[in-house]
């Protein structure tokens, strides 16, 4: 009963403050370049007003990977939320974003061609970092449960910040922000037109747009485990990591894709791996 | 109610001349106008744009992006022409290479005229330009869900005007198909339609006291022949074009076969007219860009 009471506040819960953070995104980015910016609920015009396009495709097919992507992506944080084996929900989170994937080349034109494949790239660069921290959440907490986690004793900060530090890294590329955007282009829209997403219209979009959203907050709440013990402090430091973010994307330019794969695995395989030998060795 | 309005996005595309209409559209986007804060976002893919920016004149080159990014843009959409050469062609009006305004290739909602054109007035533009999405929105909720009452009479002469411009419109996509905007429907004059009511009859389908389909056809010995047969490109694949030849069809009920012709390349013509029992008898050059495929249709025998 519980737990069915718990998945009903996920999914409505979720894409509304995912959306609400999209929106404060937006006003927060207007404001560091000195603009008004739209209003807080914006994100939500825009995906009603997506619903109330045109249906246009290249291939039919390509809307129902979309669909899968969306599912996946709800399945995972119901995962998550429920205090599920985290190793299932980093799984079924890969196979979301290999839908996605597999929709931008299902979409066949050379520009979401060149977001598929910079997609797959993003996915090798924060992969490692994402499957560390379960690594070593388990090696601290010894279980593999989400629920295990959050009630550990102490919070994981105090051993893993060295994980910490390599999630953040890479929270641009899960957020699809500069210096890292380098798949949707989110902002650099003129280059690659918008990566992945270009043929994507109407509700197809603004199924993208609603799985962003439960993506963001699923990254947070991975953010969130960190500080689990002190869940005031946990809610307000993930918030922090998400202005982070947002800072970072209005004062860096976008970099190359060799430079993100690179930089990535370099924090992952130092940070990272790092902090999991230190522990290894403490515990020895 | 519509969201259209809450969340207009555009794709500007500047086509030629000097580029000054072009830099007040970005300077738009700067914290001096910040269009951003009425949820505008310059989206740079026609598949995700409601609004259509154009500045500058439509030359040889640029024709076909123009439409292209047009017919890419998902429905309902609006095309704003900002600045004089994007309305009329401007003081290159007259150049070899330059067609003109934006007008002689794309249907356009919004002109915006200046040289060069204020941001305050491409705001203006934009927000007219909302009132105008707000509109094709209804009018597709109508369609899609029949709510719109279709009712289809003879047209009278005071007619001509109106189906004129609408013939004007839905014989664009045709021109495309064969890039020849020579083609006799568009280069019709309002003396030439007004005499063709003195010979044929007009078949008129009338949506909210508008003309939105339309088709002429006149009887000659035993064969009637079925002429212009022309939708509103918004309410087209609704099923009007079909109405219509059913009612001409009926209203020569006297004819032994109906006759019609379309072109080699419009395949979705041919499609249609085959559909409703149309056969391909006869092919005739007309243009080295086109054949005339002539197609008919003997009526039953009872």
């Amino acid at each position: 009963m519980n737990i069915f009471l718990n998945i009903l506040l996920y999914l409505v819960l979720a894409p509304l403050t995912g959306g609400l953070l999209a929106g404060l995104d937006r006003k927060i980015t207007a404001r560091m370049q000195s603009r008004i910016g739209p209003p807080i609920l914006q994100p939500f015009f825009d995906v009603l007003k997506l619903t109330q396009k045109e249906n246009l495709v290249v291939r039919r097919s390509q809307n129902f990977y979309i669909g899968f992507f969306l599912v996946l992506v709800i399945f995972t944080g119901a995962l998550f939320f429920t205090g599920k084996d985290i190793l299932l929900v980093i799984f079924a989170f890969t196979l979301a974003a290999i839908f996605f994937v597999l929709a931008g080349f299902k979409a066949s034109s050379p520009y979401s061609f060149i977001g598929a494949h910079r997609e797959l790239l993003q996915m090798m660069a924060y992969e490692p970092v994402i499957i560390l921290s379960a690594v070593g959440m388990y090696m601290v907490t010894r279980s593999f449960y989400v629920s295990d986690i959050v009630s550990f004793s102490r919070p994981l900060i105090y051993y893993l910040p060295g994980i910490l530090f390599g999630l953040l890294y890479i929270l641009a590329m899960k957020f699809r922000k500069s210096p890292f955007d380098l798949a949707a282009s989110h902002h650099a829209h003129q280059e690659l037109v918008k990566g992945i997403t270009t043929e994507f219209s109407g509700k197809a979009l603004a199924m993208i747009e609603v799985a962003h959203w439960y993506e963001n907050m699923l990254v947070l709440g991975f953010i969130y485990l960190f500080f689990a013990r002190l869940p005031l402090a946990g809610a307000l430091l993930s918030l922090l990591a998400y202005f982070l973010v947002i800072l970072i994307d209005n004062t860096f330019a976008r970099v190359k894709w060799q430079l993100a794969l690179l930089s990535c695995w370099l924090v992952t395989l130092i940070f990272g791996f790092g902090n999991i030998l230190v522990l290894f060795i403490l515990r020895k | 109610m519509s969201y259209l309005k809450r969340s207009p996005w555009v794709i500007h595309y500047d086509a030629s001349s000097c580029n000054g209409c072009d830099i007040e559209v970005l300077a738009c986007l700067t914290p001096v106008y910040d269009l951003e804060r009425f949820g505008i976002i310059n989206t740079g893919n026609p598949k995700h744009a409601d609004i259509f920016l154009v500045t500058g004149s439509v030359n040889e080159q640029n024709k076909e992006v123009i439409q292209n990014i047009y017919h890419q843009m998902p429905e309902p959409k609006v095309v704003l022409v900002l600045g004089i050469c994007a309305t009329s062609g401007g003081v290159f009006r007259e150049c070899y290479n330059v067609s003109g305004g934006v007008d002689k290739i794309i249907p356009v909602d919004v002109y915006v005229p200046g040289c060069a054109v204020r941001p305050e007035a491409i705001i203006d533009g934009v927000a007219r330009g909302l009132a105008i999405l707000e509109e094709k929105h209804k009018k597709f909720q109508e369609i899609s869900g029949g709510k719109g009452e279709l009712v289809i009479t003879e047209a009278a002469i005071e007619d001509a005007q109106e189906i004129l411009d609408l013939q004007k419109l839905a014989y664009q996509s045709e021109a495309e198909i064969y890039n020849d905007f020579s083609l006799s429907p568009l280069k019709q004059s309002l003396e030439e339609l007004r005499e063709d009511f003195k010979n044929k009859v007009f078949l008129k389908s009338v949506m909210h006291g508008k003309i939105v389909g339309s088709v002429r056809a006149y009887l000659e010995e035993d064969t009637c022949h079925i002429r212009r047969l022309i939708v509103h490109p918004t309410y087209q694949n609704y099923g009007l074009g079909r109405k219509l030849m059913r009612r001409v069809e009926a209203k020569f009920g006297q004819a032994k076969r109906f006759e019609t012709f379309t072109g080699h390349k419009s395949r979705r013509n041919i499609y249609f007219h085959q559909r409703l029992g149309y056969k391909i008898f006869k092919r005739e050059h007309v243009s080295q860009l086109r054949d005339r495929v002539f197609m008919e249709k003997p009526l039953k025998k009872e």
